[in-house]
């Protein structure tokens, strides 16, 4: 392999520059074009904030919108490697490709429906887990404690490793002769356990190194949502007579949903669409530590079924918006920007206390 | 507003300077040479082949000044991906040194030329024939595999399956293990299929046949081999099995032609090299693939850039090359003339790995394969973790590669 000479250095840089410079060129061209044109010719009255925007736009447009178009395309086509240059359009063609996700393997054998259910217990398994341990661990780091910090620091180095190198190493780690793990069983007198072969153990595998990397994420959420709280509410809650639990359910809980949905809305999108921890740590694609977006890259790149891996994108894609529509629907309801009042005719009886005593009218 | 414009002008002004300088500095290597070509390569740095095809285009590149050949180094299913993906947004590298079943797919989506026009094939070894056309240059014959013992454990070679399993339970205690192999892999499977009588295709080359006699025996035999003589690790990849033999704490290896580099420079004189044993109960020698690496040119090449890729090609497989191939990378050479050299024929270890080849019987290189490769791995890892028979892990291949040839149609 060659070493980072200079002539080696001064090429890469002379390739990435020049491209970078060719953007900004055409960046600054079309700025100067957008001026001319809105502030000179039309007299715009938004001209600053379309000439700021206009960048963005254009990189969104070339980026998301050109190659969503490209899938779609490819969703209506038949494209294998028999196909490959020259392949069919067609409505007809494209309502195949989505009816043969619902009626034939994905894959080798499994179909659609097993994955998509495995998916989901993966999703639920994992956002579960974040919420739970993430929760622990931020109530354990919200008291005063000795090198509080340095157990935060600790805690989160998890979500600040690279994930491709720490799940990487955690599959070094699953190795049945040298990994960790089955020393440790063995020296405890038990039985090695085949992580990487065995379909339920592969599958517990990936959950686990998924908890691992998640919770880290969902304790900082947290712990930032239980600073928020004033001590003033739990101070009123003890005078109510509540006892830990009380606390913890009447006013922790309630004070933190507004951070906490959010968070959870987010880590089921990442965890239903997690590509790196299913993929590498099915070191030798087992069927059945797939999820759908494994599948779906396999049934691309592997099986090369190009328009019907483009139509199960899709597919893969409503069942992220229908979520994300209900979420949205969650949200204002939790959030509720501007709907203060509605909000506190939602709040158990302690926390409503807790908050009228934060506002001075007890 | 004019203050904008006056920026903006300065910045376009400022960035134009720079992309001169920029572009100046890019365009330094160009200058030296108006052809450039990426090659991409499978070898991997471990077992030395990735620096003999560096080495092998500096030194072209040092006797063509106008010449630039970019060596990229991918995993071999990595490769195939990405030369198809690459093909299919107009910018696939021009050449490829790669194993033979890739002609599958590369031909089906017609992504390579066939190479009859530009090479004299007959100096070659027998290469990747499709469709009356040749699609691919030979580099290297063999990539074979081969049963690889330690000398110091092991004193004489086993010619039969008993006598493998006998001597491997010897050498099966702790942390030791008689017989270690990448158990994951197919591959390793397909020479015990012959050696139980069985073929993965039917006569026409593209009907599957997985679920037969010989396969169940097959899977019986390697879940045995594992769960009843207890000779190999319970779980076992192509990196772990090469580890433990090189730390010499597996008596038996079963690995490739391309490994012997790595092993002779670790075990020196204590490797013995021999064909992966018959099967005691058919009396069949086991017949690994063979096939080699092989040089495909993706058919965007065309002009000059094809004129000067062909000349490398010539360049790589000269006789001179060959040798060097042989003494460095210890494998079979594509070129007749120097497979049949005292070099090769002469050498205790060609003769012992030829051996092995000559027991060997052609991978096919149709698209299906790629099917029953998918098809035959993850039964394979079932049955070799316990969770599946062999019966039922030979039926679930063929409807897989039944199924998977259908999908790919």
């Amino acid at each position: 392999m060659n070493s980072l000479t200079p002539e080696l250095f001064r090429a890469s840089l002379g390739q990435v520059g020049s491209t970078v410079l060719l953007i900004a060129m055409l960046a600054v061209v079309m700025e100067i074009a957008l001026y001319l044109l809105l502030v000179r010719v039309l007299k715009h009255k938004y001209a600053l904030p379309i000439m700021l925007l206009a960048p963005a736009a254009i990189g969104l447009m070339l980026l998301v919108v050109a190659p969503i178009l490209y899938e779609l395309r490819l969703a209506f086509s038949d494209m294998n490697l028999y196909r490959f240059k020259n392949p069919n359009y067609g409505i007809g063609v494209g309502l195949s490709n989505f009816a043969r996700i619902f009626t034939e393997p994905v894959l080798k054998q499994v179909g659609f429906f097993p994955i998509f259910f495995r998916t989901m217990l993966w999703t639920g398994i994992q956002v579960v887990s974040h919420v739970t341990i993430g929760l622990f661990l931020a109530i354990l780091l919200n008291r005063p404690m000795k090198l509080r910090g340095l157990y935060r620091t600790i805690l989160i180095i998890p979500w600040a490793m690279p994930q491709v190198v720490a799940v990487l190493a955690w599959r070094g780690e699953f190795s049945f002769e040298y990994g960790f793990l089955n020393i440790m069983l063995k020296n405890i007198g038990l039985a090695g356990v085949a992580w990487k072969t065995h379909p339920f153990w592969n599958y517990v595998a990936m959950n686990l190194t998924n908890i691992w990397l998640g919770v880290p994420f969902m304790m900082v959420i947290l712990l930032g949502g239980l600073q928020s709280i004033p001590s003033t509410y739990y101070e009123a809650a003890e005078i109510d007579g509540a006892n830990w639990w009380g606390q913890f359910r009447n006013v922790t809980i309630p004070m933190i949903k507004p951070v906490m949905t959010p968070a959870i809305v987010l880590g089921v999108i990442w965890t239903f669409n997690n590509f790196n921890v299913p993929y590498f740590i099915n070191q030798y694609e087992l069927e059945t530590s797939d999820i759908l977006v494994t599948a779906l890259f396999r049934a691309a790149f592997e099986y090369n079924r190009y328009g019907f891996a483009a139509a199960f994108a899709f597919v893969i894609f409503f069942i992220l918006l229908l979520f994300s529509v209900w979420y949205v629907k969650v949200a204002k309801i939790d959030i509720g920007f501007g709907q203060g009042e509605q909000k506190k005719k939602k709040l158990p009886k302690i926390a409503k206390t807790a908050v009228a005593a934060t506002e001075g009218r007890r | 507003m004019k203050r904008i414009l006056s920026v903006l002008t300065g910045v376009f002004i400022l960035l134009l300077i720079s992309s001169v300088l920029f572009v100046s500095c890019e365009k330094k290597p160009k200058e030296a040479g108006p052809v450039t070509f990426a090659l991409w390569t499978q070898e991997s740095e471990s077992e030395g082949g990735f620096q003999y095809i560096e080495a092998l285009a500096e030194s072209y590149m040092a006797a063509h000044a106008n010449v630039t050949i970019d060596v990229l180094q991918k995993g071999t299913e990595d490769l195939r991906e990405d030369f198809q993906t690459a093909s299919l947004a107009g910018d696939s590298p021009e050449l490829l040194w790669t194993v033979s079943d890739h002609a599958g797919p590369f031909t089906t989506a017609d992504l390579i030329l066939p190479v009859d026009d530009y090479f004299d094939m007959s100096k070659y070894v027998e290469s990747v024939v499709a469709n009356g056309k040749t699609w691919a240059v030979p580099i290297t014959a063999g990539n074979h595999l081969m049963l690889l013992y330690n000398k110091d454990l092991v004193s004489k070679a086993p010619v039969t399956t008993d006598e493998l399993i006998a001597m491997a339970k010897e050498h099966t205690s702790g942390d030791m293990y008689g017989l270690v192999y990448n158990q994951t892999e197919p591959f390793w499977l397909a020479p015990w299929l012959g050696g139980f009588g069985g073929k993965v295709f039917a006569a026409d080359g593209v009907t599957p046949t997985l679920d037969t006699a010989a396969m169940v025996g097959t899977l019986q035999f390697l879940h045995d081999l594992k769960f009843v003589h207890k000779i190999m690790p319970n779980e076992a990849d192509y990196g772990m099995a090469d580890t433990l033999f090189k730390e010499g704490k597996a008596a038996f290896l079963i690995n490739g032609d391309w490994s012997l580099t790595d092993y002779k420079g670790v075990l020196g004189d204590k490797l013995g090299i021999t064909a992966i044993p018959k099967v005691s109960s058919t009396g069949k020698w086991s017949a690994p693939y063979t096939s080699g690496k092989y040089f495909m040119i993706s058919n965007s090449v065309e002009g000059e850039k094809l004129d000067v890729v062909v000349d490398f090609i010539k360049f790589a497989t000269n006789t001179e090359n060959q040798v060097e191939l042989v003494e460095k990378l210890v494998r079979l050479p594509g070129l007749t003339s120097v497979l049949n050299d005292p070099i090769v024929t002469g050498d205790p270890v060609f003769k012992d790995s030829g051996a092995a080849l000559a027991k060997g019987t052609p991978m096919p290189t149709v698209l299906e394969m790629r099917a029953n490769w998918d098809a035959m791995k993850p039964e394979l890892i079932a049955v070799m973790s316990g969770t599946k028979t062999p019966e039922e892990a030979a039926k679930a291949m063929q409807a897989a590669a039944e199924a998977g040839i259908a999908a790919m149609k």
